[in-house]
């Protein structure tokens, strides 16, 4: 049988995850000086590691051709669909918050609000619950200009310090939901391999505490 | 405007000559399983109304469907399954007959899925309905149908089983309305631990509260049992518990070993199952291939209660893997071309059918020389021409 493949998120996540492999006891070498290459083996060959954008890594475990995968709750929430969440790996933390120009009335008056984001369907669903209707406008880069400019009446992002809003005069108003990164399995991969998954999974459950 | 009349709508493709065959036989293979038990074959509409795809719990979203109205204004869909057409057949088309029915069906369902996710929106399944019929017997005929079904076209497959009362029990005895009722259904149908120790953590601790709580880790084999009997005992999900075990221990002549897997934790459309609910796995294939259960409830909306179950199979998934599997031969050449001489046309087709009847795969050529009849075989392949006349 092949390999277990897992795919982690390009960057600071995949920073992380690797030295809780190297806690666990993995060898980590090949990944660190990886060069170019985008598949990787861990260990004495016991698994393999694909590194990908965050979202991909969700796409890739999906289609099954990975059996897990490491990714920020922020893209789960975003993105979603049907896999297994099997564990919280406790790094990787940071909030998702709706946030306005310092002192704004958010709430007050009747006018429809128009909120700039790089997450359209986590805005969707906040929004949603509380039977609000907005205007969501997808932003690419710092969602911080939109309100400054006067696209936007609030924006929803990720925050970590605070810093980048307090410079640019916005607030935190509100806080949609916790984040951090998660270990997330293909569902036939779960059921087909269940012994090889379960034991990295408990190995690594044990390595965050 | 643009025309798009060189491409196929997102979702749907093509099916090109090996791919038919590798379709017909994976297919034929399940067919011979359910026809060899005693199914029937029924084929029903391509368009339904809508109103038989929302009935109540029947799980299927409103976004998911392909509409279309009649010359009425009447809402219509692509049928998005076969078993709530089945059963709106059932009890109108056959509610004079002797249950119970033993059913099949080979035929597409339609799913608007997102797009750019890769996902078929045309898929080709078949299935079996079991309906007027409940118990243990029942069960067991549905289940080892599966099992047989999914084994004739794979060697390395998994058979989950689970049962809607253990969750439905567990959950009537917390005192939580609806919604969060479905919350905690999603998290454990995606085993998201984490979501469901938060959902949970607000409850007052009870013994169904932790119950709960394990159900997502509760899959794998005998063993889960003991693990389940100790954390559902005197509550109202033991005797699903004890109806399931009985189940497990019917299958073990069967021998699958680690083939066949308890999953406490399989609540997907759990309001639309009632009893047993199981779905299989094929080394390969990255989502479910097969997924069914017991649904005693649907019938009684067709005001014709009765108990009912069954399995639908992705035929399509198990066509793709069986194609890519290299050690099968699909190759549509004929071993022998037959080229006649001007005059000796019915001779020589004559000569085709004779062979053909021997079980060579012969074909007749219709090019109008010898030559580009040998450049046309050159190019293909067919290593034989013979000539007549």
């Amino acid at each position: 049988m092949n390999k277990l493949r897992i795919a982690l998120t390009k960057g600071r996540l995949e920073k992380n995850t690797i030295e809780l492999f190297e806690k666990i006891g993995y060898n980590c070498d090949e990944v660190k000086n990886k060069g170019r290459r985008l598949i990787l083996p861990v260990g004495n060959d016991d698994f393999e590691v694909v590194l990908a954008k965050a979202a991909d890594v969700i796409t890739y475990v999906e289609h099954g051709v990975c059996d897990l995968g490491v990714v920020g709750k922020d893209t789960i929430l975003e993105n979603g669909s049907s896999f297994y969440e099997l564990l919280d790996l406790g790094f990787g933390k940071c909030r998702f918050a709706l946030a306005t120009k310092k002192g704004y009335d958010f709430y007050g008056g009747y006018k429809t609000k128009t909120i700039a984001t790089k997450y359209p369907n986590v805005t969707r669903a906040f929004f949603d619950e509380k039977n609000m209707d907005v205007r969501i406008i997808k932003i690419e880069g710092s969602v911080e200009l939109a309100p400054l400019v006067g696209l936007a009446d609030g924006i929803v992002d990720i925050v970590e310090t605070g810093s980048t809003l307090k410079a640019n005069g916005l607030e935190v108003i509100e806080w949609v939901t916790d984040i951090s990164a998660r270990l997330i399995a293909n569902t036939a991969s779960l059921k087909l391999r269940k012994k090889e998954i379960e034991e990295l999974q408990n190995k690594l459950e044990a390595a965050t505490k | 405007m643009k025309k798009y009349l060189k491409i196929t709508p997102e979702g749907t493709k093509d099916f090109l000559f090996a791919e038919c065959s590798a379709m017909e036989e994976v297919c034929g293979k399940i067919e011979n399983v359910f026809t060899g038990r005693g199914f029937k074959r029924v084929i029903t509409p391509f368009l339904e109304f809508y109103d038989v795809f929302t009935v109540p719990n029947s799980g299927i979203t409103q976004e998911s469907m392909f509409k279309s109205v009649d010359n009425k204004g009447r809402l219509l869909v692509a049928r998005p399954d076969s078993t709530l057409p089945i059963a709106r057949m059932v009890s109108t088309r056959l509610n004079n007959s002797t249950l119970p029915v033993r059913l099949y069906y080979k035929q597409a369902v339609y799913r608007n899925n997102p797009t750019l996710t890769g996902r078929r929106n045309e898929l080709m399944q078949m299935g079996i309905e079991l309906l007027g019929a409940k118990g243990i017997r029942a069960d067991l005929e549905i289940l080892t149908t599966a099992i047989s079904a999914i084994s004739s076209v794979a060697d390395d497959y998994r058979i989950e089983l689970g049962h809607a009362e253990v969750f439905d029990a567990l959950s009537s005895e917390l005192d939580i309305d609806e919604d969060f009722k479905e919350r905690i259904r999603l998290s454990i149908e995606s085993k998201n631990y984490s979501a469901l120790n938060n959902l949970l953590d607000k409850l007052a601790p009870c013994k169904a509260v932790s119950a709960v709580r394990s159900l997502p880790s509760l899959f794998g084999g005998e063993e889960v049992f003991d693990k389940a009997k100790e954390i559902c005992e005197g509550t109202k999900a033991a005797d699903a518990l004890k109806y399931l075990h009985k189940v497990y221990n019917s299958l073990a002549p069967f021998n699958l070993g680690d083939k066949l897997i308890i999953d406490l934790g399989l609540v997907q459309r759990n309001d639309y199952y009632t009893g047993i609910v199981f779905t299989g796995y094929i080394n390969g294939i990255g989502d479910a291939v097969l997924s069914g259960g017991r649904y005693d409830n649907l019938l009684s909306v067709f005001d014709m209660p009765m108990g009912a179950a069954g399995f639908a199979i992705d035929t399509d998934a198990i066509t793709i893997k069986t194609l890519s599997d290299a050690n099968n031969d699909y190759s549509d050449n004929p071993d022998i071309l037959v080229f006649a001489q001007d005059g000796h046309e019915i001779e020589a087709i004559n000569y085709v059918n004779s062979l053909n009847k021997d079980g060579k795969k012969a074909q007749f050529s219709v090019l109008p020389t010898l030559e580009e009849t040998k450049e046309f075989a050159h190019n293909r392949g067919i290593s034989n021409v013979e000539v007549i006349g």
